[in-house]
């Protein structure tokens, strides 16, 4: 427990306290000043369709894709991931502690963006159970999201950018271009899990027993690969 | 390590001869070790074994130390041959870290937490009964105890430096592997390094560390293995080494009042090869740099000749490792 506890303090503390966070609470607080804007012009907006287009497809995934990226490849990059490796740790545990710290602070920035952005939107009853529900949503599109990036990390240098085309690209453009692609959409998932929880109030997104199978094959998979190729990575010498 | 250098060409041979089968497994052993990165030879067949004491990795930048120590903490996988660290793979061998520490020569460590915290991070993740006693002891042995609490990113490089190192010897292993560990140091903490280092070495631990400063290695190991491009140029004693170094044939660029005058003095002594006068100086080819050395002021006032300029041409310790490697 207490090289989990560790690895947890170390991460957490590597990820807060720079400039990105600041960044991402700008995003994450962006949603909400929209809403305000929207409410204090006397507009009365889907809040549905609101929290869709901002917080499931633009705030969830890039808060993520930063968190995600670099708990781990961070630190792969910069080096000092090499204090982590050289302990008689299992590979597992280092991964699974990164996976945790990246959700644990997209969850805690996008939760609250999605409450208050859907409160704010205010209107029917529907509104209100449409909120209530993409909130836990977007928490566990926070752990899909964050094992697929920090395994990705762990594969290549270049996590961010293909992170961002699967976000973008993938999820964004193809998704909505051939079905059959959202069985492969983490997006797609949380927009299934939110329907589970308010049928009426959210359309689309995955049927209730893909959208789990989806997060299983996302959570252990990432996972599991992340350990596996962080097992096996090799850290250069200078010479 | 055997007491005789053994200078080697193509294949390297053993710094050390294996041991009785009754004695104990040395602390490292490299069997016709290599790696390549796709075309290029970083480490090319090397063979040493390795006891407890004090043993330098000597090699100009470029030369392949860093790719041997990764290897032997287990960071890289060796393409050919058989590596053991304690008796075992260093490759894919996690529990083997409880007996190793490593000081990596990249300067980054997490800037965010101070001196203290990174040691007891450490300690931590060894799995330690007391992380804060045993960080405390490290902070306190290599002599960081003023600026402990302080975050590493405000520290010198050489603060920083100290901060690794007692984050690799939290855990007290048996097993020290230091790239470039003076880098940065100023000459006391250099000293006060030197010290602890030794007296870790003479408990029975054995310590490689990388350099490629001759005097770094001069003063603190005492044997050494020689490495330049990924070959094993030398190994064995310290001292017998240095003077395979030094009585390597030299050649000197010579300026004085009267060259011709001074080459014909000069060619009848006995460490000098040869002469020759090119671009309006005098070239000298010696056998034994002390000997011309010592002899040269005084030939050349026989010879009623003043001394404007004398200059070697060869002293790089890149034309040193050169010349061991062709031996």
């Amino acid at each position: 427990m207490t090289i989990f506890v560790t690895l947890v303090d170390v991460t957490l503390r590597g990820l807060v306290g720079r400039r990105r966070t600041v960044l991402l609470v700008l995003l994450a607080v962006l949603p909400i000043g929209l809403a305000l804007l929207a409410r204090l012009g006397g507009e009365a907006p889907d809040a549905a369709a609101a929290l869709d287009a901002l917080v499931v497809r633009i705030v969830l995934p890039l808060i993520a894709l930063v968190f995600g990226t670099a708990a781990l490849g961070a630190e792969i990059e910069d080096g000092t991931a090499v204090y982590l490796l050289t302990k008689p740790i299992a590979r597992l545990h280092i991964v699974v502690a990164k996976v945790v710290v990246a959700a644990l602070l997209t969850a805690a920035l996008v939760a609250p963006s999605a409450l208050a952005t859907g409160l704010l939107m205010g209107g029917s009853d529907e509104g209100l159970a449409a909120t209530l529900a993409v909130t836990p949503a977007v928490i566990i599109g926070s752990l899909l999201y964050a094992a697929a990036f920090v395994a990705i990390s762990v594969v290549t240098t270049r996590a961010l950018v293909i992170g961002l085309v699967y976000v973008v690209i993938w999820e964004g453009i193809l998704a909505g271009i051939l079905v059959g692609t959202r069985i492969f959409s983490i997006r797609e998932a949380v927009l299934g899990f939110a329907g589970v929880l308010a049928p009426d109030a959210w359309e689309g997104g995955l049927e209730a027993a893909q959208a789990v199978g989806l997060a299983l094959v996302v959570v252990i998979g990432g996972v599991a690969l992340g350990a596996r190729r962080l097992a096996v990575h090799e850290v250069r010498g200078g010479d | 390590m055997t007491a005789d250098p053994r200078m080697t060409g193509a294949t390297a041979t053993a710094a050390r001869a294996p041991g009785p089968a009754s004695g104990p497994a040395p602390a490292i052993e490299l069997d016709h070790v290599s790696r390549w990165y796709g075309n290029v030879v970083a480490v090319n067949d090397i063979s040493f074994s390795l006891g407890p004491g004090v043993t330098g990795l000597l090699g100009p930048n470029g030369a392949g130390k860093s790719t041997l120590l990764h290897m032997l903490a287990g960071l890289l996988r060796p393409s050919a041959g058989r590596l053991t660290v304690a008796g075992e793979p260093a490759w894919r061998n996690p529990s083997l870290y409880r007996r190793i520490g490593l000081v990596p020569e990249r300067e980054a460590v997490h800037a965010f937490l101070t001196g203290f915290e990174f040691a007891r991070m450490n300690a931590r993740l060894q799995r330690l009964p007391d992380p804060d006693a045993a960080a405390a002891r490290a902070i306190r042995t290599v002599d960081l105890e003023s600026a402990a609490h302080r975050q590493i990113g405000t520290y010198s490089k050489g603060m920083r430096q100290r901060a690794k190192i007692a984050g690799a010897l939290v855990h007290e292993p048996t097993i020290l592997l230091l790239d470039e560990p003076f880098n940065g140091m100023d000459p006391r903490q250099r000293l006060h390094m030197i010290a602890l280092l030794r007296a870790m070495a003479a408990e029975g631990r054995t310590i490689l560390f990388s350099s490629h400063i001759l005097e770094e290695v001069e003063r603190l190991a005492d044997e050494v293995l020689v490495i330049h491009a990924g070959r094993l140029a030398a190994s064995g004693d310290f001292r017998q080494i240095r003077r395979l170094m030094t009585d390597r044939p030299h050649t000197f660029r010579i300026r004085s009042s009267d060259d011709r005058a001074l080459g014909a003095a000069l060619v009848a002594q006995p460490a000098v090869f040869g002469v020759e006068l090119s671009d309006g100086r005098l070239i000298a080819r010696v056998g034994d740099y002390g000997a011309f050395t010592a002899a040269l002021a005084a030939t050349a006032k026989r010879a009623a000749v003043s001394l404007y300029e004398v200059a070697p041409t060869d002293d790089s310790l890149e034309s040193v490792f050169a010349y061991l490697v062709r031996r």
